[in-house]
This record gives structure tokens, C-alpha cells and sequence, in this order.
């Protein structure tokens, strides 16, 4: 538990602060220093327009982490209403609404998402769209799942013959018991959402250039690959970097999960 | 089991259906006027109104939501998918054209990744918690952080540009699919190596194990006979997830490697907004997904006699 959270401190300080610590201007085109190799000027490098490698990192860690957390929360919102319509709303309702996620999930989400992205134009907000519609399905079926269960729960039952709505059902009784298990589905999201944002990046229908994305900033370095193969690697570390750090902290909030449940 | 059996194939049908409406929805409300964008596709040129209402005609784009999509969706039980609303030509061929390149990219990156993760998960669970099994973690929780692109370049650096081993771009020969092919084997590996070595783990803790051997069982036989079928559950799910993996690593993969496969061929149509070859890669995807995993429901109710019996 104590490495989650200090991995949560180092991710969201790097996202808030690395802005500052870098050493310069993330668009600042420099053409003369363009390509250089690391050295004590640019500890990472330059881009093939020479703009600081580790300040786009940097900045980009904004775009990157940020987006996703917003992506995220988006599908958990999202997915968690969907998932309480269908634990609360009856036999029917449930069916249509179980059926509806098949469909979504019937899917491959990031080549949903690409074609989505692609078709309503490349840019920050179709990237938050084909992100977030692609991405709640399991805090859904996680949300029905054990809304279903509380169903025949004593509190849950006096909840229905005191008169509550459902809505305050959902808000009071299910929504506590559904936040442990949320997070867990949400930290592997978080994991999902860096993942897609730097593939759409990649494939050019994410965030648009001169910003500096972890996806795009491969897609230039892919071109200077024999030149500078340095410049695709950093991006990469990041990703990667970032994706197993979340990964692993899931794990982690997961394993306490379970220990408590068992106690 | 009939009911039950019929069920499915109505769920898979709906689901189905459901993805056709999506996909049509999608299209028609997509910002911009569709009939605009294939007509600047099409004659990659300033384009008149008059230009954009004849193209909006003749792509039957004229007649409102639901009769377009009727029209749409009608032949596409046929599997004629229309014509490609850019070159004009029928998408069908040139669809399969570009599955024939994806297909054995796909079951070579399966193969791979099969024969690498089944002999890592049986030799590292042979001492869980081991050194071969902690690295046999370790990799597993790598190799799900690594995006197949970046995997993909790293390979490229290291094969074709450093060694100079390997070609990289295209598909004219067997070698052009050496590096694809392992790109997308790494990342099944991966995934692979965790959920068999979870399988066997689980199928181990099994209670009805101790009395098995109690009995004088050897070890050999309980692990044929007892362990394996258990652990073969959660692998027969993972072929359907996998499969996800398969298609969105290909997409991927084919675009780094510049391969004419099915990823490349969205990509491209993406581009050109080519309306009718989008949609068909989009219903050719979805139909692939019921039918597999139409087939491990069928699959599982064989292995595993408890899950006919719950749902019925």
C-alpha cells in the first residue's frame, strides 16, 4: 500500500511540476540544433526541428497523464451509472443494458477508438470521446455485478421498504460497497488510457503537433530513427514507465483489497 | 441446453445488429457532411456544391437516417459491403486482399507467443515463487506496459538498422514477416505467460486434489488428467481476449511495418473517409468477435459441465 502511494505522489508531482523543472521551452524551434545527440546542453537531445527532448517529456507528462485520468474518470462515471441502471432498473432493463455493453465490447476498443478518433477528425477532444466511449464497459458489468449481489442484502431491502428512490439507494447503499472494487478496474483504465492516447498520437489522430505527446513525439522520432535512434526511445520509457508503474499499484490496492475481505 | 444453446445465438445476433446501428450511427453523425468528404477524397480538389449533391445522391446519402441505414444493412447479410465510395471499386476483394496478409501475421504471433508463455508457465510454476518464476512475472508485467508500436520500433532499431538482420518495411518477402510476427508474438507471450501460470496456480489449489493423491494417484497422471483441463478454462477466455489483442496489435503492427493488411487498410480508409470500406472492416471485426467467442461459450460448456448447468 505504501508503494501506491507513493507512486500516486511521484506521478501526479512529475504531471503538475515537471512543467517547471524543464529546462526549456517545449516548442521553442531551434533548426540549427536540430538532431543533437545528448549532451550537458540537452540532456536528452533535440527533435528534428531541435526542440529540448526532456522538456517536451516533461510537458508532455501533462498531456499524457492528465488526459488519462480524465479519460478514466470519465468511463468510471460512466460506466458506473450504466452499471446501476441495469442492477437497479429490473429484469428488462437490465437485459437491454447488459446487451448494449456486449455490443461496445464486442469490439476491440482501441481500433473503436481509432476509427471514432479518425472519423470525427484528429484532435484533443475526439481523443477524449473515442477514449471514454470505448472505455467503460467493465466498471459496468463490474458495477451490475455487485449491485446484483447486495440485492438481497438486509440494509438494502429495508433501503426499498422505507421508500427510498433508487437514486439515493444508489447513491447511499451500492456506491460505498462498488468504490474498492472501482478503483481497482480504474487503475488498469488509467493504465488503458495512456496506452491509447499514445497509440492514437502515434497513428496521428490523437493530439495534434506542436503539443507535445508522448505518441506524436514517436511518430516524429520514428523518421530519424537511423540518424538519432535515441529520440525514439525516451517517449517509449515513458510510457512504459508510467503504464507498469499504474499496473503495479493496481496489483498492489487489489492484493490489500482481498486481504481485507478475508480477514 | 437447447434453450440455452439458442440463447447464445440470439445474443450474438443482437449484438451484432447492435454493432451494424452503431457503426452506421457513427458515420452519419460524425462531424462534417460525409458526402462533402468523399467527394474531396475522390477528386482531391476544391469541390463544388453541385459536386457534393451529386455524391450525396449517388452514395444514397439523400434519404434520411433509417432508410440509408436499411438500405446499408440489407445486402450486408449477403456480405456485400457496397463499393469503395473513392476508387469506386467493389470493397469485398480488396478486403480480403488485405485479411490475407493480417491472417497468418495473426496466427503467427499467436504460435509464437503459445510457444513461449505455455513452456515458461509450466517451468516456473514448478516452484512458484522461484527465481524462473519471479522472472516469468516480471516479463509478463513488462511486456503489458510495452505498446506494440514502441516494441515494434525497438525491434526495427535493433534488426534492421543496427544488425541489418532483417527488412522492415513491407511485405514482399517471408522475412518481411519475421519482425511483425515477433512483435506481436512478444505481446500474446506476455499476457499469455500470466494467465496460464495463474491457471495452473488455481487448478493447484484445487481442494479435490490431496484426495486424488491420497489415493495413491501419480503425480504425472494428476497433472494430465486433474490440473490441466482446470488450468485450460481461464486459457480458452484468454483465445478471445487475445484475439482483441491480435487485432488491435495488428492494426498497429501494419502500420509501423508497412504491411497491405487489415490495420493498414482501416488506417486508410480512415484517412479518405471511405465510408463503405470503414464499415466493412468494422462488421468483418465484430462478426469475427461473436463467432469466436460464440465458440468458447460452446467450447466451455464442453470442457466444463458446471457452466451449461448454471445457466440453464
Amino acid at each position: 500500500m505504501r508503494s501506491v502511494t507513493v507512486l500516486a505522489i511521484v506521478l501526479v508531482f512529475v504531471a503538475v511540476v515537471g512543467p517547471y523543472l524543464a529546462p526549456y521551452d517545449p516548442v521553442a524551434i531551434d533548426i540549427p540544433k536540430r538532431l543533437s545527440r545528448p549532451s550537458a546542453e540537452f540532456l536528452l537531445g533535440t527533435d528534428a526541428l531541435g526542440r529540448d527532448i526532456l522538456s517536451r517529456l516533461l510537458y508532455g507528462a501533462q498531456w499524457s497523464l492528465g488526459l488519462a485520468f480524465l479519460i478514466s474518470f470519465i468511463g468510471l462515471c460512466l460506466g458506473t451509472a450504466i452499471g446501476l441502471v441495469a442492477a437497479l432498473g429490473g429484469k428488462w432493463v437490465d437485459w437491454a443494458v447488459m446487451r448494449t455493453t456486449d455490443t461496445f465490447l464486442a469490439f476491440p476498443d482501441l481500433v473503436a477508438a481509432v476509427v471514432i478518433a479518425g472519423l470525427m477528425g484528429a484532435g484533443t477532444w475526439s481523443l477524449i470521446f473515442a477514449l471514454s466511449v470505448t472505455g467503460w464497459m467493465r466498471y459496468a458489468r463490474v458495477a451490475r455485478g455487485i449491485g446484483l449481489s447486495l440485492e438481497t442484502r438486509g440494509y438494502v431491502i429495508q433501503a426499498k421498504l422505507a421508500g427510498l428512490s433508487s437514486l439515493s439507494i444508489a447513491r447511499w447503499h451500492y456506491l460505498p460497497s462498488l468504490l474498492p472494487s472501482l478503483t481497482v478496474v480504474w487503475t488498469g483504465m488509467f493504465a488503458r488510457a495512456i496506452l491509447g492516447i499514445s497509440a492514437l498520437g502515434f497513428l496521428g489522430f490523437g493530439v495534434q503537433p506542436p503539443v507535445p505527446e508522448w505518441g506524436t513525439m514517436l511518430l516524429d522520432a520514428r523518421i530519424h530513427m537511423r540518424s538519432t535512434p535515441l529520440q525514439m526511445i525516451w517517449p517509449g520509457i515513458a510510457v512504459v514507465a508510467c503504464v507498469l508503474a499504474i499496473n503495479l499499484a493496481g496489483d498492489a490496492l487489489r492484493d490489500t483489497l482481498a486481504d481485507k475481505e478475508n480477514r | 441446453m437447447i434453450a440455452s444453446l439458442l440463447g447464445l445465438f440470439l445474443r450474438a445476433f443482437v449484438v451484432l445488429s447492435g454493432t451494424a446501428l452503431l457503426t452506421f450511427a457513427l458515420l452519419w453523425f460524425a462531424p462534417g457532411d460525409p458526402a462533402q468528404a468523399i467527394a474531396m477524397a475522390r477528386y482531391d480538389a476544391i469541390v463544388t456544391e453541385e459536386i457534393v449533391d451529386l455524391v450525396r445522391k449517388e452514395a444514397g446519402l439523400d434519404v434520411g437516417f433509417w432508410p440509408a441505414f436499411l438500405s446499408w444493412v440489407g445486402p450486408l447479410v449477403l456480405l456485400d459491403f457496397g463499393n469503395s465510395s473513392v476508387t469506386g471499386r467493389d470493397v469485398w476483394p480488396d478486403m480480403l486482399a488485405a485479411v490475407y496478409y493480417t491472417v497468418p501475421l495473426a496466427l503467427a504471433g499467436l504460435f509464437i507467443g503459445l510457444a513461449i508463455a505455455l513452456p515458461l508457465a509450466v517451468l516456473a510454476t514448478k516452484q512458484p515463487g522461484g527465481l524462473l518464476d519471479r522472472c516469468a512475472v516480471a516479463l509478463a508485467s513488462l511486456g503489458a506496459a510495452v505498446p506494440a508500436y514502441w516494441l515494434g520500433l525497438l525491434l526495427i532499431l535493433l534488426f534492421a538498422v543496427q544488425l541489418g538482420w532483417l527488412p522492415a518495411i513491407g511485405a514482399r518477402t517471408p522475412a518481411h514477416a519475421v519482425l511483425p510476427a515477433l512483435t506481436l508474438g512478444l505481446g500474446v507471450a506476455s499476457s499469455l505467460t500470466r494467465i496460464i501460470r495463474s491457471g495452473i496456480l488455481e487448478a493447484r489449489g484445487q481442494p479435490f486434489l490431496p484426495a486424488i493423491r491420497r489415493r495413491g494417484v501419480a503425480d504425472r497422471k494428476i497433472s494430465r488428467d486433474h490440473v490441466a483441463p482446470h488450468a485450460a478454462i481461464p486459457v480458452v477466455t484468454v483465445f478471445g481476449l487475445e484475439l482483441a489483442f491480435l487485432l488491435e496489435g495488428a492494426v498497429m503492427v501494419e502500420v509501423i511495418f508497412g504491411r497491405p493488411g487489415l490495420g493498414t487498410f482501416l488506417v486508410t480508409a480512415i484517412e479518405s473517409r471511405d465510408f463503405p470500406q470503414v464499415q466493412a472492416v468494422v462488421i468483418l471485426t465484430a462478426l469475427l468477435f461473436v463467432v469466436v467467442n460464440l465458440l468458447i461459450d460452446l467450447i466451455y460448456r464442453a470442457i466444463d459441465p458446471r457452466i451449461g448447468e448454471r445457466n440453464a
